[in-house]
């Protein structure tokens, strides 16, 4: 489905991209293709949905916000309801329809846990179930980059 | 949980930027640069300070695994023994295949306390791969949580509405 060169691009890029003012053309001769080609190599990628996203990950943590990992289980039939509404709020950035009785999975990224609380309380209301949160208490492992 | 740390004007404004995404062309930073009314120069010492403070973690790709060749993936959340978390914490965390690697809260009818992200070229490499933890873990508690379909990815704002 992907290229080698491909393949090398988009390893090259989730380690991280040059500093420089023309990001694109040092990677470029890195990998032996021209700054054009970088960039409609992106591009295209961007398209197909494979380069979701090309930017920084803030660490929320760092920034003085706290992040959760939350869950509601509502019938099937208004699960995908249910799970819009949750995923247009603007602290929730992931909500996953899963295929369990515990079906809507949700992370919040909050100023503070009585923020986090709040949303709670709304969602379950808006649900009609009780959506619970699964803070972490410890981090083993977190690794965005994926080799191809 | 969270540790404040100084943070400026333009490294607000430059983190929700970033958190966007680059333009792909030739000069992202000047890009920024204009929308943030400063020279491309200062952007990206900017950025090279948010990334010495850790502000942000890199500033590169991130890629759909399911379009890539790693169609499967699957959120499994594990019932550990209070005693064994560090071990089994550890030995997951070690696996190339597993991306995700965390300690939560439990509730009486929820006990696992152990989750983590596995990723394989299939569904059933997926199940095989989680099958095969369990035994080499011995952990007989787990749930399998197969995403049906994705509702929201997003970034969060930090700074801007």
């Amino acid at each position: 489905m992907l290229t080698p060169v491909e393949k090398r691009l988009l390893d090259r890029l989730q380690a991280g991209l040059p500093l420089a003012p023309r990001p694109f053309k040092k990677l470029g001769e890195e990998l032996g293709l021209s700054e054009a080609e970088v960039i409609d190599k992106l591009k295209e990628l961007k398209e197909r949905g494979i380069l979701r996203h090309l930017g920084a990950s803030p660490d929320s943590r760092r920034l003085g916000f706290v992040t959760t990992l939350a869950a509601v289980s509502v019938p099937p039939e208004r699960a995908e309801e249910v799970a819009r509404g949750i995923g247009e709020r603007p602290e929730v950035t992931h909500c996953y329809l899963r295929r369990h009785r515990m079906n809507i999975w949700f992370t919040i990224v909050a100023q503070n846990f009585e923020e986090v609380e709040k949303i709670l309380e709304e969602i379950s209301h808006e649900a009609r179930a009780t959506a619970r949160h699964f803070p972490a208490e410890k981090l083993f492992k977190l690794r965005a980059t994926f080799k191809l | 949980m969270g540790k404040n740390i100084e943070i400026t004007e333009l490294e607000k404004r430059l983190v929700d930027l970033l958190a966007e995404g680059l333009p792909l062309v030739e000069r992202p930073f000047l890009v920024l640069a204009e929308r943030l009314g400063v020279s491309e120069e200062e952007i990206l010492t900017t950025i090279e300070g948010l990334l010495e403070k850790k502000i942000i973690r890199r500033l590169g790709a991130t890629i759909r695994h399911n379009l890539s060749g790693y169609e499967g993936n699957v959120m499994v959340a594990w019932k550990v023994p209070e005693e064994r978390i560090e071990e089994v914490g550890n030995s997951l965390a070690s696996k190339p295949f597993i991306t995700h690697c965390y300690l939560r809260r439990t509730y009486p009818d929820w006990p696992y306390n152990l989750y983590t992200m596995v990723h394989a070229e299939t569904e059933e490499a997926c199940r095989r791969l989680v099958e095969q933890l369990a035994e080499e873990l011995a952990l007989s508690d787990y749930e399998m949580l197969f995403t049906e379909k994705e509702i929201t990815r997003k970034k969060r704002k930090y700074f801007t509405a």
